[in-house]
């Protein structure tokens, strides 16, 4: 708190100045009258009323009729602060009063425009309001704005596509990034699957320029097979501790922390006959299984959507699952990159043509790609597909059980188009039709309700792929207590506005990426990965961050260190100190007044809205007048 | 140098690349097409899944951005031209005229109030009006007003004077009638007189030309003047200002009357000599009463001269008094006399008795003197003075023919006076000449004609007509009346000092109308020869300008003439009404019966009615669309409006460029089976989110436009264009299936008793929390969610829409309330353009192409541009503004790597 309150000794001077805003006000309220009224007040040593207060000569008479009458507090009582607050605080501190010794009294929102038809009734409201702006202005106090230093070094959580894109644009811009893997390597999930969307590229060849790049750029540390050990201070001021698998914890200072921890996919213990036949595995597991070339022979292959999702196990449409699913059932049904394993002397054994584009197929079937992608196909069209149609030219039947096909966007739905082309058939399934996986004589098949049929169906199947949802990292839970922010009630961390604000977290200084604020695509991931870098670069570019005055104050000598305001505080601005005492991070602190409201000792107050103004407005406005 | 960055698109996705710069001191200029920043989410109502309200979140950010030091928000303006590479683009913007200071406006409103137009309002989808000076919505950043002003009307355009005729027929719309003849009168001082004789080019211009026929302008003007003056209303306008110079106005027709009246509203001390016992020059004398009835100029002389102007009557200048005489008592002198003079065939026998010039016959009869003319009367000419003196004589129980050189296309005179003689039984004997007036005793017997043909083009544009050798021919008759042209009397003027032209007109500079004499000035038909009454107000008003100036102790120098603003075609309407122009037949005057016009010299054409005035006025398709009526400036307290604002083109250099140029909404109209547009109960979703939202169209209210009924029964159809290849949008929009949850929920907040259906494909819920909203919308909100296409008929009763469905391979259909249709997002229309300029190429489907649309999302094909938001493809708000961090992010690269910033 400032010590320079000498104003408070001698008696107020306010000065008040009441806008007609055209007509906006001046047509529904009498502002003559309210401004003779407000002279009236006790401590307001001057009252006007402009046309325009926001106009060129409404801001010059308030500087100088704050020479002419010495006043040292001002009101308008105008419009809204939204707009108009900050250009009267600079007017005022032009004319040398203090921006906090400012007060601004809404007549327009607030008053004149819901009472357009009671104008008596309207102007006793705007004496009521402008009282109550007196009454609260009388006990202002000048303010001075906390300024702390920024460590001008980023921390990034996590080596997958999200935290290698978060770390390499801030290095980019120039500043030092310490990038953490609790891996051996960098890439993430990535690097286990096998292919992707919209590519030829495998997963792997696909990301190594970007893993080529942060191991290239001399901004970005790597912490391989290292984690977050702890982390105390607040934004521009982290000390961080990276614990190694069995090294010295390393010791770091950073201004500012992204999390791009990722997600790993849900094992689907107990459902779908998981882990009960070989040939039921994860969309996971097949990835892996076409890394290693080992899928084993296949004439019918079954994708199951929402293996735990929307309902089973968590309740969360895990967004990506479908279309992970069109691809693979794309791969299979083309039999892409031969991941199906058939030599072409295999083939002559079973006594099967296996057809391998050859190279002018593979021309001639991207010249009809366009055709293709504009064609698209009628929804009508899949129906039919359900049960009928030639199989693949792979030979595998491809089918995808689901309940809607999440394939948004415009690739997406692209491929979605391309996959039914392919004669991948997708059945559709209720929430209270679940396909059923059985072994019969040691062959799968599965049980699904057909919908125009109306009746049950079975398929015999050589395998079952689950797409299970990806959920929170295991430990996300340690990280969000190391780091003090939030994570949503399906494990993922929790943005601070869903809308608005979607890498940032309330506390300052804290951003999130990629699949642990919840499942996104790699070209998702990366956008908010570039974005919480573009967020997190911001207090290193200044070197410092200034926080408004508006603040909460600790009494040491009432606080006890009950620590209850440290638990209310969305923002962490709040700590204990050595002494055990309650302390606020100025730069943290948003002014939101929960600690202050919960305080049982009412040892915390809030700079600008203490306890004394806002009691003097609430007793101004149930004064009978 | 500091390093800038360019933001092309002021929705959230810029608005937040532009904030994440600003904010750690990168200069940043928003350039936004709109008057406002905002986007399209400024439109929603809520946002999902939290049901936020949209505005109540974005308007801080809009707030923040406007205020912020480092960014300059550069509202209603466009990309031109770009050249230049990353680190060192150049790139002109045109920053569009909004007529209104962006500094001073301190967006009240008050101009919303008095400006006589109504638009579309876009940002309500059309759903209701808002004037030509508007905000788009309440919460508008910057909080400043703009006139919707994309050129002049053609019909102001073309008035001679200069008279905003849009601007007046726009007022009398609004039924702001004092206001409307106070515009009138700041260029025609009598606007009875002038709506009444006026061959009102304004009409020619009049873009409904094409589509019906022209609004009745003219007819417009002498309503609202006569109307006003029923009124009581007609009062003078105070003069504020006393200025003790004299000014000497020789004449007292319309030339005359305007710059005595200017003057007089400028303060000076105005005498008007007239040689004649009464007013109005050419208007009283020249114009019979059955097109001009005197006391209609009576009461407007009255009125002009009632500011103040003194008038003596019989005082010829040149006989009277000298012009020398006039010099010495007063600062400056107007040279008004008119033509008056009437100019001879040229042919023999016009000293025959019955002969009678036009122009001295229709002075004797409007001085009620008896002139006597024969029972067979040819007048020769196809002016209006000689369809005046035809019609007159046609009146007076003579049988007239008009004998014209040329043919009826050519005739100077106005269609009405054509077709009133043609009426009123006056026969036309065009291609015909007089060669000799033939007399017996001294009295015509009869007229001796040629024949003529047209021939080559001649000066003024029209056929020359040639006369056709050996075609002589007679027509009896016992009285001519030649109207061929007139000409000043300069000879009574009789000033040698005076320069004259080889015409016999007074010479004077026609930028300034100053004669050779230094502080005369001279202007009307004494200078041009016979013109129009508004050639001779526009005149009047243009002396009165410079011997004000003269006056003032300035410079008479004439000032340029700006004629450069943009005319409004026929196209440029279509374009903004999306090519709905309706037709609407034009209200035609009431007519004296032909019978009575025979005998009668009461006026023929009826003024208008209020009400035909107003269904007349309606017609108007507001073409500027500012109507430049002038109104909004005198309602303006801070002075922020001004009229005189030009286009700028603002070069910039910034390091990267960011694209947000956000999305379209597909017009479902020409996809019938949906019924838009055909169905008043159909609605889109945009619509529909304007419908509920409390600043909107209906007040927060869903109402049917059938019957203004509050719907119980909605239906949604989701994918109305789009995930159909057939009307080239296959992809899928990303957002609708939970705006239509969001709006289905929405619409049980508002009424408990409406129940909604979801028809759609796949139920894309797929983000943070969507499911669980979807789940909560069934069980919650009581929606129906449905798996199929849909499609619309109309139960033609009710008017309630019929929705044809499918479930389980059988065709169902239920009637609806309503029906909302989620259409397609497509980009913005302009995305060709703007990529053409900053060569970037476009996706199959026109969105920006991102390169590598996997690692790289968000960067384009050319260095130091990034792409943020829709523009790029589909995108909902959270990760538009993920993207828009990410653009920033990319721009920062650039500049950390170019040296700056």
């Amino acid at each position: 708190m400032p010590e320079n309150t000498s104003t408070e000794k001698e008696k107020p001077r306010i000065g008040v100045f009441i806008c007609h805003c055209g007509s906006n006000i001046g047509g529904f309220v009498d502002v003559k009258a309210v401004t003779e009224y407000a002279s009236t007040l006790p401590d307001v040593a001057y009252a006007t009323d402009n046309l325009y207060t926001c106009a060129e000569d409404g801001l010059n008479n308030i500087k100088e009729t704050i020479k002419e009458h010495n006043l040292d507090r001002i009101i308008v009582a105008s419009c809204t602060p939204r707009t108009h607050a900050p250009l009267f605080q600079r007017t005022c501190e032009a004319a040398g009063v203090n921006k906090y010794m400012f007060t601004f009294v809404n007549l327009r929102e607030h008053c004149s425009w819901v009472h357009m038809k009671e104008k008596e009734k309207a102007t006793q409201k705007a004496k009521d309001l402008v009282r109550m702006g007196v009454a609260r202005a009388r006990f202002l106090e000048p303010q001075e704005e906390t300024r702390v230093d920024v460590t001008p070094t980023a921390l990034v959580v996590g080596g997958g596509v999200s935290g290698m894109t978060a770390a390499l644009s801030l290095a980019n811009m120039g500043f030092p990034v310490h990038l953490v893997e609790k891996d051996k390597e960098l890439g993430g999930f990535v690097r286990s699957l096998h292919a992707l969307m919209m590519t030829t590229k495998s997963a792997n060849e696909t990301i190594r320029p970007l893993i080529d790049k942060v191991n290239a750029h001399k901004n970005i540390t790597q912490h391989l097979s290292s984690h977050v050990a702890s982390v105390e201070g607040f934004i521009g001021n982290y000390d961080v501790s990276i614990g190694g698998d069995g090294a010295e914890p390393k010791e770091v200072k950073v201004g500012t922390i992204i999390v791009a921890t990722g997600a790993v996919p849900l094992v689907p213990d107990g459902l779908f006959g998981y882990k009960e036949h070989p040939g039921i595995i994860t969309s996971s597991e097949f990835e892996e299984l076409c890394n290693k070339k080992e899928l084993p022979r296949l004439k019918s292959v079954a994708f199951i959507q929402c293996a735990g999702a929307r309902g089973q196990k968590v309740s969360y449409c895990s967004r990506i699952c479908c279309n992970v699913a069109i691809k693979s059932a794309i791969h299979i049904a083309e039999n892409r990159d031969n991941i199906l394993g058939v030599t072409e002397e295999k083939a002559a054994e079973a006594g099967e043509a296996v057809e391998e584009p050859a190279a002018e197929k593979k021309a001639e079937e991207e010249g009809s790609e366009r055709r293709r992608r504009r064609r698209g196909r009628g929804r009508q069209a899949e129906d039919g597909a359900g049960e009928e149609g030639a199989a693949p030219s792979s030979g595998v039947e491809v089918t995808v059980f689901n309940r809607d096909v999440m394939a948004y966007g415009v690739e997406n739905e692209l491929e979605f188009n391309k996959a039914r082309e392919k004669r991948v058939k997708f059945v559709r399934y209720g929430p209270d039709n679940l396909p059923k996986v059985s072994v019969k004589d040691g062959k799968l098949e599965v049980g699904y309700f057909h919908e125009t049929l109306k009746m049950e169906r079975t398929m015999p199947v050589d395998m079952v792929i689950l797409s299970t949802p990806l959920v929170a990292q295991p430990d996300a839970a340690t990280l969000s207590q190391l780091l003090k922010v939030p994570l949503g009630q399906d494990g993922f961390f929790q943005e601070a506005h869903v809308k608005l604000r979607p890498v940032d977290f309330a506390t300052d200084g804290v951003y999130v990426c990629g699949a642990c604020r919840g499942p996104a695509d790699i070209a998702e991931s990366v956008s908010q990965a570039a974005g919480a870098a573009s967020r997190a670069s911001i207090p290193l570019a200044n070197g410092f961050v200034q926080a408004e005055a508006l603040t909460s104050v600790v009494d040491e000598t009432k606080c006890t260190g009950c620590g209850t305001c440290v638990e209310v505080c969305p923002y962490s601005a709040l700590r204990k100190n050595d002494e055990g005492i309650s302390e606020v991070i100025a730069a943290a602190c948003k002014g939101c007044g929960c600690c202050g409201a919960t305080c049982p000792e009412g040892a915390i107050t809030m700079t600008h809205y203490t306890d004394q103004q806002l009691l003097a407005e609430a007793k101004a406005a149930l004064e009978e007048v | 140098m500091k390093k800038s960055v360019m933001v092309i698109g002021g929705g959230i996705a810029g608005i937040q690349t532009a904030l994440d710069l600003a904010e750690k001191g990168i200069d940043v200029d928003l350039v936004e097409k709109l008057p406002s920043i905002g986007g399209r989410m400024a439109q929603l109502d809520k946002t999902f899944p939290t049901n936020d309200c949209s505005i109540c979140i974005l308007a801080p950010k809009m707030a923040d951005c406007y205020a912020h030091p480092n960014i300059n928000v550069r509202t209603y303006s466009e990309i031109k031209d770009i050249s230049g590479t990353a680190g060192d683009f150049k790139v002109d913007v045109l920053k569009k005229a909004r007529f209104v200071d962006e500094e001073k406006c301190n967006g009240c409103g008050d101009c919303f109030k008095v400006c006589p137009v109504s638009l579309p309002n876009e940002f309500d989808m059309d759903m209701r009006e808002r004037p030509a000076i508007y905000m788009p919505f309440l919460q508008a950043v910057p909080r400043t007003a703009t006139i919707d002003r994309a050129g002049v009307a053609p019909c102001s355009s073309k008035c001679p004077a200069g008279l905003s005729a849009q601007g007046y027929v726009a007022l009398i719309r609004a039924e702001k009638f004092k206001e409307a003849l106070d515009l009138i009168r700041r260029t025609v001082p009598l606007a009875s007189v002038c709506g009444r004789i006026c061959h009102h080019p304004c009409e020619e211009g009049c873009n409904r030309t094409d589509i019906d026929d022209p609004v009745a302008i003219a007819g417009l003007k002498a309503f609202v003047g006569d109307y006003v003056r029923q009124q009581g209303e007609d009062v003078p306008t105070p003069i504020e200002e006393d200025r003790k110079e004299k000014v000497a106005v020789v004449g007292a027709g319309p030339a005359g009357l305007a710059a005595a009246y200017r003057l007089a509203l400028k303060g000076f001390k105005v005498k008007i000599l007239e040689a004649t016992s009464k007013p109005g020059g050419m208007l009283w004398w020249g114009i019979p009463d059955y097109r001009l009835p005197k006391d209609v100029l009576t009461a407007e002389v009255d009125h002009l001269l009632a500011h103040g102007i003194e008038i003596e009557y019989g005082k010829t200048v040149g006989k009277d008094l000298t012009l020398e005489d006039l010099k010495k008592d007063h600062d400056a002198v107007f040279l008004a006399i008119g033509a008056h003079k009437s100019l001879t065939l040229g042919v023999p026998g016009e000293d025959l008795e019955g002969v009678v010039h036009g122009v001295d016959f229709l002075h004797k009869i409007a001085d009620k003197e008896t002139v006597k003319i024969g029972k067979k009367v040819a007048v020769i000419g196809g002016g209006n003075a000689a369809m005046d003196a035809a019609r007159t004589a046609l009146r007076m129980g003579s049988d007239v023919t008009v004998i014209y050189r040329r043919t009826k296309d050519e005739m100077p005179a106005i269609g009405a006076e054509i077709k009133g003689a043609e009426e009123e039984g006056v026969k036309f004997e065009f291609l015909a000449s007089p060669v000799k007036i033939q007399g017996k005793d001294g009295k015509i017997s009869a007229i001796e004609c040629i024949r003529m043909k047209l021939g080559e083009p001649d000066q003024s544009g029209r056929p020359r007509p040639v006369p056709v050798d050996g075609s002589e021919f007679t027509v009896e008759v016992d009285t001519v009346i030649p109207a061929v042209s007139q000409a000043p009397d300069l000879d009574t003027l009789g000033s040698k000092n005076l320069a004259v032209t080889k015409w016999k007109t007074l010479e004077a500079d026609p930028g300034n109308l100053s004669t050779n004499v230094p502080g005369v000035f001279a202007g009307g038909d004494a200078v041009s020869g016979p013109a129009s009454a508004v050639e001779a107000f526009a005149a009047g008003n243009k002396a009165a300008r410079y011997i004000e100036k003269l006056l003032n102790g300035e410079s008479i120098e004439p000032e340029p003439e700006e004629k450069d603003e943009h005319v409004i075609t026929l196209e440029d309407i279509k374009a903004r009404m999306k090519g709905e122009i309706t037709k609407s037949e034009r209200v035609l005057r009431q007519h004296l019966p032909d019978d009575k016009r025979r005998t009668s010299f009461e006026e023929v054409e009826k003024v208008f009615t209020k009400e035909e005035a107003l269904k007349e006025a309606a017609r108007c398709v507001s073409c500027g669309p500012c109507s430049q009526c002038e109104a909004c400036a005198p309602a303006c307290g801070p002075n922020a409006i001004d009229y005189t604002m030009k286009d700028q083109i603002v070069t910039l250099n910034p390091a990267a460029i960011v694209v947000a140029t956000g999305f379209d909404m597909w017009d479902p109209t020409a996809a019938s089976e949906y019924g838009y547009k055909k169905y008043p109960n159909v609605y889109t979703a945009m619509e529909y989110e304007r419908m509920i939202n409390a600043a909107g169209p209906t007040g927060g209210h869903i109402v049917r436009r059938s019957d203004g009924e509050h719907p119980k029964k909605l239906a949604f159809i989701q994918c109305v264009g789009s995930r159909n290849p057939q009307v080239g949008h296959p992809y899928c929009c990303s957002v609708c299936c939970m705006h239509a949850t969001k709006e289905a929920m929405l619409a049980r907040e508002h009424y408990e008793d409406i129940n909604s259906t979801i028809f759609y494909k796949d139920m894309r819920a797929c983000a943070k929390g969507f499911n669980e909203y979807v789940e909560r919308a069934k069980s919650d909100y009581g929606v129906s969610y449905i798996n199929s296409d849909a499609t619309v008929q109309e139960n033609a009763e009710t008017h309630n829409p019929v929705v044809v469905f499918d479930v389980g391979g059988k065709q169902q259909s239920e009637e609806f309330d309503a029906v909302v249709l989620a259409t397609t997002l497509v980009p913005r229309k302009d995305t060709v353009e703007l990529a053409k300029k900053l060569g970037l190429k476009l996706t199959e489907f026109g969105f920006f192409e991102s390169p590598d649309s996997i690692l790289d999302f968000g960067k384009s094909g050319v260095p130091g541009i990034y792409l943020a938001g829709y523009c790029a493809g589909p995108a909902d708000i959270p990760e538009s503004v993920a993207q828009g961090s990410s653009a920033a992010a990319k721009a920062a690269e650039v500049l950390a790597n170019s040296g700056g910033g």
